[in-house]
């Protein structure tokens, strides 16, 4: 990838900005590449075929036609322009696609591909929901066969060492996001939340090198940065499902608020746990896509089978490291937002808007449709917000 | 919880009895007053769009937090408070979501049972199904280690395999009632099916009793099979598959149909799984798996020739699915039309409903009507405009019943 000339910032920019360019340019090259969707499908299988791993987002531009006709509007709307864009040949450049069970709309989009979209390639991994012993060793399996079908696509046996690297390759990629998570740690940030979305989203649309390279250039750009005029007061974390594009984002940060924080899957979740390093890789990644994501589709309990129940105890357990992320960015509320639909994020709402509470965080729930024209509503509800925070 | 019978037998021999909250719901719905519950779920501040009977849950529940005890007007006695939550990740997650979501108000302990939903192709993957099959069985061994833990007594494992033995012999009866509803007129409507099910689809503490209940049953339907007598009380003009989750709170609605002659002769949901031989099986857990899980080749094998089930399995492997598998109890029942009921609060089961409306279309000729409304919520239906809508169907039937004659399809 040649970013000679272009800041780094500038280079994330413009792939943000046109996801498939450099995955064509690639597959130009001979490079196969695969479309995943949400974050349990592992990528560093992917990498370690030298396979491509591209992120599969939809499009908040596109109004949804085609889908309609296989989707009905009462499902999530992020899910739809997915299928909308694929029945429209916009990701025609994939040699293959890998899905997980991540949700129940989600877990329907192989089927409906497999029938319309018809991709070379596709693969379903039936994750596990819980954390119970034999759930870890069912992932793990499920993991297997997954390798054994990208064997069987690449004509390729996945030597041991190959995964080893490619998971170091991938927390290497990891840590570099946690550093430039860091930069937004002083007042005001380094860098806004809406550079910060624009990088995540390009790295996910390169190969890992390339987005660690890419990463890092950000990192020294942004470290060399005179400060961000401070003319904001509140520092805000957004939780929620997938935010694919900065109208939200730039919306929150058009108002007197950073964004300096998320518990999103195309921020935080995906960078702030790292794939162990296993005897036998593949115990790492089991242990890592079963229990390493904070999505709420997975039931998280303190102690798999506890006879007893204690509802503090409960919430402590599953969102305690919201509390450090709060506190370690010195947050001043949250922004729980939500595309329409999506029941995994739904059904925490109450429950982490009380443990919010309880920790002293105010937060406001924030639902919408994933087009851009649903922000400008939400930002009268903000605005109303940050006065209430009163910062 | 509904949870595809896996749980069932070791409540029973536990000595446990399951109340399940979304059997709740639909009384709370046909009743008339999940309202309230509705209302107070959105209080509470769970979005509307979640699942109707988990809402109608969280009121409720909410509700009696408030009093201590079952609110004085919980319709049909109200739901008393649980010993345990026995949650599933069976057909939506919702099943787990919403148990873990109870613990703001309940101190009850809760287990979710895992529930493998492969992929087609990958369940026919070499070792797929066993691995699951295994899987199962461990999980539901750490299931009875968990209530012998909680209830501090031991399974009765002899009753439990009595259970398992008697629910699968009274799910052999009530699936040979829904097999004589092929014949024409259909004698049984789907409205009877949905007042009868509950006793095979929810565990009940007395399979013994459901089977003396659908042994009379089976004799009914059988003798309106003889004497050529509908399920609707009219004659039979049109014969239609419901798909997806019914009003329950408007089941009034169907006697409307039924005066136009639209008999419901299958519906989509709440079946049990097919007889199959499993007296080799002596463990009475794997024996639960088995016949609540089947494998995807089994059901190939045991629907198509040996020849057509190599090619079936054949497309599925090269493209994820085989359109001969799709629906083919519409094809069974000779079906003229299809009516999908869209719901805004189930994902679960409105996700795949347009995948169905274009199959059916496209594999049978049988066309489909889309109605839009929810399980529990009646503001969300409006029967007058269902009605219209199925009054210009009909022309719809009509016309594809020649054009799958001219097709040769056979009805």
């Amino acid at each position: 990838m040649t970013q000679s000339k272009k800041t780094s910032l500038a280079a994330a920019r413009e792939i943000y900005q046109d996801r498939s360019s450099r995955a064509r340019e690639l597959r130009a090259q001979g490079r196969q590449v695969i479309g995943y969707l949400c974050l349990y499908p592992p990528v560093e299988m992917l990498t370690a075929f030298g396979l491509v791993p591209y992120r599969l987002f939809g499009d908040m531009k596109e109004p949804v036609t085609r889908a309609d006709t296989y989707l009905p509007t009462v499902v999530c709307p992020f899910l739809r322009s997915l299928l909308d864009l694929g029945l429209k040949g916009k990701f025609d450049f994939l040699d293959g696609v890998v899905m997980a069970h991540t949700c129940d709309v989600g877990a329907q989009i192989p089927g409906l591909w497999n029938n319309f979209v018809k991709t070379p390639y596709s693969y379903f991994i039936d994750t596990p929901h819980t954390l119970h012993a034999e759930a870890r060793a069912q992932e793990k399996a499920e993991l297997l066969d997954f390798q054994k079908s990208l064997e069987t696509l690449t004509g390729k046996k996945l030597a041991p060492h190959k995964l080893k690297e490619a998971i170091e390759a991938h927390n290497r990629q990891r840590a570099l996001v946690r550093e430039l998570y860091d930069l937004r740690k002083p007042a005001p940030p380094l860098i806004t939340g809406v550079e910060i979305l624009q990088t995540l989203i390009a790295i996910m649309s390169l190969p890992v090198e390339e987005g660690s390279e890419l990463l890092a250039g950000v990192i020294r750009e942004v470290k060399a940065r005179s400060p961000l005029p401070d003319r904001k007061s509140t520092r805000l974390l957004v939780w929620g499902p997938v935010i694919h594009e900065t109208p939200l984002i730039d919306m929150i940060e058009s108002l007197d608020a950073y964004v300096v924080m998320d518990d999103t899957c195309v921020g935080s979740r995906a960078y702030f746990t790292d794939v162990k390093i296993t005897p036998d890789p593949l115990d790492g990644l089991a242990d890592y896509y079963l229990a390493g994501i904070k999505c709420p589709r997975t039931f998280v309990e303190k102690v798999s089978g506890e006879t007893g129940k204690d509802h503090a105890s409960d919430l402590e357990t599953r969102f305690s490291y919201l509390s450090k992320l709060a506190k370690d960015w010195k947050v001043d509320g949250v922004i729980l937002q939500s595309v329409r639909y999506c029941d995994s994020h739904g059904y925490e709402v109450p429950a982490v808007k009380e443990y919010l509470s309880r920790n002293g965080l105010p937060g406001i729930y924030l639902e919408h449709d994933n087009t851009r024209g649903a922000m400008a509503p939400l930002k009268t509800r903000v605005q109303g917000f940050l006065e209430i925070i009163g910062k | 919880m509904l949870d595809g019978g896996f749980g069932g037998p070791f409540l029973n021999a536990i000595g446990m009895e399951c109340v399940y909250p979304e059997n709740y719901g639909t009384v709370c719905a046909a009743a008339g007053k999940a309202q309230p519950y509705l209302e107070r779920s959105a209080a509470e501040g769970f979005p509307d769009h979640l699942c109707g009977y988990a809402r109608n849950c969280f009121g409720y529940t909410a509700s009696m937090a408030d009093v201590g005890q079952i609110p004085p007007d919980a319709p049909s006695g109200g739901m008393p408070k649980p010993v345990m939550l026995l949650a599933s990740g069976m057909v939506c997650d919702a099943r787990f979501k919403w148990f873990q979501a109870l613990g703001s108000y309940l101190d009850a302990p809760v287990w979710t049972l895992e529930s493998p939903r492969p992929g087609a192709r990958e369940g026919l993957t070499e070792g797929a199904y066993e691995r699951d099959v295994a899987f199962l069985v461990k999980g539901l061994r750490e299931f009875g280690g968990f209530l012998e833990k909680l209830l501090g007594k031991k399974i009765d494992w002899a009753k439990f395999e009595e259970e398992v033995d008697t629910t699968i012999a009274m799910n052999k009866l009530w699936y040979n009632i829904n097999q004589l509803r092929k014949a024409r007129p259909g004698p049984m409507h789907s409205r009877d099916f949905w007042s009868s099910m509950s006793g095979s689809t929810l565990s009940t503490m007395d399979p013994k009793a459901v089977t003396a209940l659908y042994l009379k049953m089976y004799d009914e339907v059988k003798e309106r099979v003889d004497k050529g007598i509908s399920g609707i009380g009219a004659p039979e003009k049109y014969r239609l598959t419901f798909i997806g989750l019914p009003p329950w709170h408007s089941l009034g609605f169907f006697d409307k149909l039924a005066e136009r002659g639209w008999n419901f002769v299958i519906e989509q949901t709440y079946h049990p799984p097919k007889p199959i031989d499993l007296s080799w099986v002596k463990d009475p857990v794997e024996k639960v798996v088995r016949y609540r899980f089947q494998s995807l080749a089994h059901q190939i094998e045991d629907t198509f020739s040996p020849k057509e089930a190599e090619e079936v399995k054949q497309e599925i492997l090269k493209q994820g699915y085989s359109p001969r598998m799709a629906l083919r109890e519409a094809m069974e029942y000779q079906c003229d039309g299809a009516m999908l009921h869209t719901l805004l609060t189930c994902r679960g089961t409105t996700a795949p409903l347009f995948l169905s409306q274009n199959q059916l279309m496209d594999v049978w000729n049988i066309p489909s009507l889309v109605i839009e409304g929810d399980i529990v919520d009646h503001t969300l239906f409006d029967p007058q405009d269902a009605l219209r809508k199925a009054e210009v169907f009909e022309e719809t039937m009509d016309h594809y019943k020649k054009v799958r004659k001219e097709k040769g399809l056979g009805w």
